[in-house]
């Protein structure tokens, strides 16, 4: 009975229980940074002693700030229009070809998610070097580009493989090009796949912070490298703005996610 | 191309259905597979060819105690996370579905939050003078604020708090393809609670355990930030070696051997994930 819900008996007060602690600790420090963010402690000190917009203001006063978030957006667009491009050709070719090595091409294009970032960071930033794009936009966004294509390609080849093809080969029996086909078929029918794609290309180029670290300079900085520097310095309030702004683009996105889900699934 | 004509673009001279995978191919190619051999080259010439790096990576007690500590902390990270993460995945697996969605988007919404502000969080949590000292001293059950930040503590609960969805995740789908009458034939056969659990729950939600447990090490084994953040300088993990090796010391031929030897670790216990589950799974919970 260890799988029925309503048969559990005492395990289900202990299992609901255990769930209930691991859920708030997972909740706790994004619940706790977002309330710190309003309090006036300069130290942090919690409960606040009392409560402030200050260190919002600061934050929004500070262009540094301003300029890393812009970059970071800026990146992270660049990067995610890139991999989902990118990845979608790749997706049809990694469903649909057929030849040899179509299995060891999809374990290498995966393979950037499951290489430790550092060891690219410091290989791409050496690579760089050499060829005069370290610290350059274009060489922010093709690190990036190749860290996000494996949170493209898994979306959209999933989507891909779900995607009846009779249907696509149907419209062209009907008269319809190959591409039309593709165009006005297959790809409104994987368009939550294409979609789950960018969020996740996006997300992956704007919480970088490893490539981000080697790459960055004093001109060009993402938010996640000035966070960084300032918890190395000190551990401000004005990150906790930040990071609470932070946590409301999440949940943005992550309402965003579902009621867009909603409605292209209907 | 057999059973297979319509809508077929093929690139002249290559194989049908390749053509899609150029520009990804091309991309990879020049700014991950070349960057990635030139940095291992650099472990064997830079400064001069010959194994001296490796020689220097194992011969010294610092970089060996940096090896231990990696997979030490790997390991206890490894250990907690299935352990946290088994309940509650058997938990989402049965729960009804309102209520379990809570849940979901909790776990969602900790896993989306951007990284630095989940250990920045951390940071001032675990804080000698931090809530959660103040709170034990408070509930009377220590009497001196604990050291949890700059040690090995500070990084697993870190670490652990990063690692817990990308291990429950996994795991719901793992117990919710258990066909729930082999566990009420269990019980009509008069097995106890513990027995079920322990001679079916258990082994059938083992590959899943295994498969999630690993990707977790593999990625604790290369995990930066948050060691870098959360520990100390006493137990240095790899990664930051790597990084600092690098960066600061400019010492490329060691910071690369490193590198290398990260990089087979990691590669060789992707292989064994694979064999796992299949390389069609291996992207985890997307």
């Amino acid at each position: 009975m260890l799988l029925d819900y309503d048969r559990l008996g005492w395990l289900r007060v202990a299992l609901a229980g255990f769930t209930a602690l691991v859920a708030a600790f997972l909740l706790l420090p994004v619940v706790f940074i977002v309330l710190l963010s309003f309090g006036s402690s300069r130290w942090l000190a919690f409960p606040p002693p009392g409560w402030t917009l200050k260190w919002y203001q600061q934050l929004l006063a500070d262009p540094a700030w301003i300029d890393a978030a812009l970059t970071s957006a800026k990146i992270a667009a660049m990067a995610a229009i890139l991999a989902v491009a990118i990845g979608l050709f790749a997706s049809f070719s990694l469903v649909r070809g057929e030849f040899r090595g179509r299995q060891v091409l999809r374990g290498l294009l995966l393979t950037p998610m499951v290489l430790p970032v550092v060891v690219f960071a410091i290989a791409i930033y050496a690579f760089f070097l050499r060829i005069g794009l370290a610290g350059t936009t274009i060489g922010f966004v093709i690190a990036h580009t190749i860290l996000a294509l494996p949170f493209a390609i898994i979306p959209i080849t999933a989507a891909l493989e779900g995607f009846d093809k009779s249907i696509e080969d149907a419209a062209i029996v009907c008269g319809a090009s190959p591409l039309q086909a593709r165009l006005r078929i297959t790809l409104p029918s994987i368009r939550i796949g294409i979609f789950s794609a960018a969020i996740f290309a996006f997300l992956a180029s704007w919480d970088e912070v490893v490539v981000a670290i080697f790459m960055a300079s004093p001109t060009l900085q993402t938010l996640p490298v000035k966070i960084w520097g300032s918890l190395r310095a000190d551990l401000s309030p004005v990150v906790a703005a930040a990071s609470s702004l932070l946590v409301g683009l999440t949940l943005c996105l992550m309402i965003a996610t579902a009621l867009l889900r909603r409605k292209l699934s209907r | 191309m057999p059973g297979n004509s319509l809508s077929r673009s093929s690139v002249a001279g290559l194989p049908a259905g390749t053509g899609g995978a150029l520009p990804a191919l091309m991309l990879v190619g020049l700014f991950f597979i070349v960057p990635v051999v030139a940095l291992l080259l650099r472990s064997v010439t830079d400064p001069e060819p010959g194994l001296q790096n490796y020689a220097a990576l194992f011969g010294s007690g610092t970089y060996v105690r940096v090896f231990l500590n990696t997979f030490l902390v790997a390991s206890v990270v490894t250990a907690v996370t299935i352990v946290g993460a088994f309940p509650v995945a058997w938990m989402l697996a049965i729960m009804p579905p309102a209520m379990g969605s809570i849940v979901f988007g909790i776990i969602i919404l900790s896993m989306w939050t951007n990284l630095l502000t989940r250990t920045y969080a951390w940071m001032v949590l675990l804080q000698r003078t931090g809530v959660i000292n103040r709170a034990l001293i408070g509930l009377g059950i220590i009497q001196e604020p604990l050291p949890l930040i700059n040690n090995l503590a500070g990084v697993t609960i870190g670490m652990v708090y990063i690692m817990l969805p990308f291990m429950i995740l996994p795991l719901v789908g793992t117990l919710r393809a258990i066909d729930p009458m082999t566990l009420r034939a269990a019980a009509l056969c008069g097995a106890s609670q513990f027995e079920a659990f322990r001679r079916i729950l258990l082994p059938l939600s083992l590959p899943g355990i295994a498969a999630g447990g690993l990707m977790v090490f593999v990625m604790s084994l290369g995990y930066f930030v948050t060691p870098a953040l959360l520990g100390g300088t006493s137990n240095m993990m790899l990664a930051e070696m790597i990084a600092q090796t690098v960066q600061s010391l400019l010492n490329w031929g060691l910071g690369s051997a490193a590198a290398f030897v990260l990089l087979a670790v990691t590669m060789a216990l992707y292989a064994i994930q694979l064999r796992l589950v299949g390389a069609r799974r291996a992207g985890g919970g997307l």
